[in-house]
């Protein structure tokens, strides 16, 4: 099979993918009990006539078909409509979460995939001295230490004993600046907490995935040749063992970038960090159908591209991967 | 070495672009230059729904609003009236009719004269479009005309009790005048216009609202230069920012934290009666199409289910002791209208009672399972309640516990609110027995409240399905009572007869439990329902920055 042929059959996957998770998404939130308008009136008192001028306002006066309709049309042009609760473009309230969001973990993902191979490489490489030891065992720490509890200690300790980083939201409320690396410096202080938090969670997962591939790799008897070959071991290192371990980190790299979008839930929450995360959790409770969708729709179109980049990296790491 | 400090390098060049690129793009209208000032900073853990102030239905919509907005009259601390938009006003001989003197200088936040044709409007609109919560009020109201660009006379059919002049935020004609009901309904309204001694200055959903003073008030100038609101994730974090000084006041605190705010430094807790109740709803749906038990339409397992609950214990135990045992509709901030109940009428504590009652009544356990039965029907009950509210899950477990004491048996359930209130609100079906519920007052009249489970609510407020024509009755009585004296014998006889038929069993009145710092602001005043979240927004407005 051809590498174009092989990419033109992921790509037919991946958008059968994309349509299957779409009308999943329709069906998923309609058959959730409880609807967006039950609970308005709940809070107080709204007259008939308004409630249905909101029903007919988001199409839930139409029959569930059209409603299905008008979704994939929405999806097609990228108009999601308004949202239930704001009363405001989806579009707009998206592309703001989204923002901080992708800032917040596209620095969170790149330092982890540093520091988790990193020291999974080193780790590898002394198999068995005190450094792995402990490399191991703080991670694993890390990992299993519930996040909500990490960012609340962060918080005591370095937001409100020590007051060196802001405990909350992205910029310091209330706040005048009077250039913009201010604003930016103000924004890069918001993030230091909620990055350092995500990195000691995180890291772990691909720690361990380098680690132990890399000792298989090491054991190998090519690795062996290569040193026989008179190879420095960093030299085989980086010409051997890293692109023979690199498979299964790309495929744990692929599952974690689609979090980037979905955002990080637990940090977010914690640190009142205004992410994707939080936004959907919170669309979720009040059942706001057009965030909802937006948002599982744009998590799922990264998720599903990302796995399509890493099949085609596949082929180029490795050669044999088009013919299976 | 070197190497290390590289990658070090590297890392903070990354956190500095990733700064950069979020520089561009995520905080947007930031304001560059200017001074700051003594904004007073609000912690809150719930963010407003809509800047509309007559579509939103949140109460933190109304923190904002009602300091954007004016009404015609308002509330001072202690509840006497103040005037806003007016500045006196009279009634008719029959009560009838209200006449209302605006005052003159008040100017819209874009300049704009304020007249009577924008009241007028406003008034038109919630009367002809029945749009905005205070339409309840607006069933009587007749006709709204303006004689002079200073003066406005409503007519109603009926007297007023409540005079909706307190709660009804004038709206600028030049902007809202030409939109449909229908525009209105999906307006965001994201630059509000108002009369009010603060103008908008932003909202950024997920992080935070403020406004600043708006120098050209026609009344007193509020105290603080601004007010900042801040969006927490959670209540143990809002409580950290308080103790860090991020903030200066907090909406709600959790009962556990509060004991922790009680020794900080430049920190007052305290603990306010509250317009809120907890509840137990037990479906008294008449309809054949009830799913709910048939049983519970008998009063008799009502009454004995109601001498079940442990309220002193209850309080104690889901509140920390930062409540009231909970008697009738009215919650504790209302004790100038509350009927109280005598020993004699008090439903209390007391399994020997329920056991005895549901004996003569002929609910026997005849198969020894520990559950009575009547006619092969066994008093076996569902009982839901939504799972992330703590007090009232642990509140459903003592009551599980102690009706199977009487015999009673209840399967608790949690699940989140929606599901709860798309079950609840069903009148299909109204597939459920009893639950434990909140509910609460955003307004300082007892109407509200007192109308929730009135028949034509069933379906919307009325969650129990009760029906009393007698109530029914009353409720409309009080209503158009004037007189202080007469409407509160009318609203304690409506008290004593919907604590008897035991459909909603008030549990408890909350405690609003907020925590204040005083190294930045001083003159704060002890409200009922809150420093902040209160009726009357004096703390917004008059407290002063410490110099």
């Amino acid at each position: 099979m051809s590498k174009l042929k092989y990419i033109g059959k992921k790509l037919m996957q991946l958008i059968l993918t994309l349509y299957a998770i779409i009308t999943f998404n329709f069906i998923l939130f309609r058959i959730m009990p409880g609807d967006p308008i039950r609970l308005l009136a709940r809070s107080g008192a709204i007259s008939a006539e308004s409630i249905a001028r909101i029903k007919e306002l988001f199409g839930l006066d139409q029959p569930m078909w059209m409603q299905y309709f008008i979704y994939l049309k929405n999806i097609v042009t990228g108009q999601f409509g308004i949202s239930m609760t704001y009363r405001q473009p989806v579009s707009s309230i998206i592309a703001e979460r989204m923002a901080n969001t992708v800032t917040l973990l596209a620095v969170a993902t790149v330092m982890i995939i540093i520091i988790g191979i990193g020291t999974g490489i080193v780790a590898a490489m002394r198999r068995g001295s005190r450094l792995d030891k402990t490399f191991v065992v703080a991670s694993m720490v890390g990992w299993s230490l519930p996040t909500f509890w990490t960012g609340l200690l962060m918080i005591v300790v370095f937001g409100v004993f020590l007051k060196i980083f802001p405990i909350s939201g992205i910029l310091t409320p209330g706040m005048q600046y009077a250039t913009y690396s201010q604003v930016i410096m103000d924004y890069a202080k918001h993030l230091v907490m909620p990055t350092i938090a995500l990195i000691i969670v995180d890291m772990a997962q691909f720690f361990l995935i380098t680690r132990s591939t890399l000792v298989d790799v090491l054991t190998e008897d090519y690795m062996l040749t290569a040193k026989g070959k008179g190879l420095s071991p960093k030299k085989a290192l980086w010409r051997h063992a890293m692109p023979n371990a690199m498979l299964p980190i790309i495929t744990t790299l692929a599952l974690y970038v689609s979090l980037v979008i979905g955002g990080a839930i637990q940090v977010e929450t914690v640190f009142s960090f205004p992410g994707m995360g939080k936004l959907m959790y919170d669309a979720v409770l009040k059942r706001d159908y057009p965030i909802l969708e937006a948002s599982f729709f744009l998590m799922a179109a990264v998720t599903v591209t990302a796995n399509f980049i890493s099949d085609i990296f596949y082929t180029i790491i490795d050669p044999r991967v088009k013919d299976i | 070495m070197l190497k290390y400090k590289k990658a070090l390098g590297l890392l903070l060049a990354l956190l500095v672009t990733a700064a950069l690129f979020a520089g561009c793009g995520a905080p947007g209208n930031v304001t560059v230059g200017g001074e700051g000032g003594h904004i007073l900073k609000v912690g809150w853990c719930t963010e407003p729904d809509t800047l509309n102030p007559i579509t939103s239905y949140s109460t933190e919509s109304l923190q904002l609003t009602s300091l954007i907005y004016e009404t015609l009259l308002g509330y001072d601390a202690n509840m006497n009236t103040t005037y806003q938009l007016a500045e006196s006003y009279e009634y008719s001989n029959d009560n009838k009719t209200v006449t209302y003197h605006l005052v003159h200088d008040a100017k819209w936040h874009d300049g704009e004269p304020f007249t009577s044709a924008d009241v007028v409007d406003t008034y038109m609109r919630i009367k002809v479009d029945k749009l905005s919560e205070a339409v309840q009020f607006a069933e009587h109201l007749e006709s709204v005309t303006a004689p002079d660009e200073y003066t406005v006379v409503m007519e109603f059919s009926e007297p007023q009790a409540f005079n909706m002049a307190f709660v009804v935020p004038i709206l600028p004609k030049h902007i809202w005048g030409e939109m449909s009901a229908e525009e209105i309904e999906a307006f965001p309204n994201n630059e509000p216009i108002g009369t009010g001694p603060y103008k908008f200055v932003e909202w950024k959903q997920g992080t935070v609202a403020s406004v600043a003073r708006n120098e050209d008030y026609h009344g007193t100038q509020p105290g603080p230069d601004g007010v900042t609101w801040v969006l927490y994730g959670n209540e143990e974090v809002a409580t950290q920012a308080l103790k860090a000084g991020e903030v200066d006041v907090l909406t709600e605190v959790s009962a556990t934290l509060f004991d922790s705010l009680k020794d900080a430094e430049n920190i007052v807790a305290v603990n306010l009666p509250s317009y809120s109740f907890h509840y137990v709803g037990i479906n008294c749906y008449q309809d054949p199409v009830s799913q709910g038990n048939k049983l519970l339409l008998d009063k008799t397992v009502r009454q004995a289910l109601a001498h079940c609950m442990n309220k002193a214990q209850m309080v104690e135990i889901c509140l920390s002791g930062y409540g009231q045992v909970g008697t009738s509709i009215l919650p504790s901030a209302f004790d100038e209208w509350k009927h109280q109940f005598t020993d004699e009428e008090l439903i209390g504590y007391d399994i020997e009672k329920a056991k005895s009652m549901l004996e003569a009544a002929g609910y026997v356990d005849s198969d020894g399972d520990g559950i009575r039965e009547k006619n092969g029907e066994k008093l076996d009950f569902r009982i839901f309640t939504v799972e992330t509210t703590a007090s009232d899950v642990r509140a459903a477990q003592l009551l599980r516990d102690s009706a199977e004491l009487a015999g009673i048996k209840l399967t608790l359930t949690t699940m989140d609110e929606n599901t709860m209130g798309g079950v609840v609100y069903d009148t299909e079906s109204a597939d459920f027995d009893l639950f434990v519920w909140a509910w609460d007052s955003d307004y300082p009249d007892p109407g509200y409240l007192l109308g929730m489970p009135l028949t034509e609510q069933i379906g919307n407020n009325n969650e129990v399905y009760y029906s009393n024509p007698a109530y029914d009755q009353l409720y409309s009585k009080q209503s158009t009572q004037v007189d202080a004296a007469e409407r509160k014998a009318t609203i304690n006889e409506m008290e004593k007869m919907l604590y008897d038929d035991c459909a909603a069993n008030i549990l408890w009145y909350q405690d609003k439990l907020q925590a204040y710092r005083t190294d930045r602001f001083t003159g704060w005043q002890e409200c009922d329902g809150g420093i902040i979240y209160c009726p009357t927004y004096v703390n917004y407005k008059e407290i002063q920055p410490v110099e």
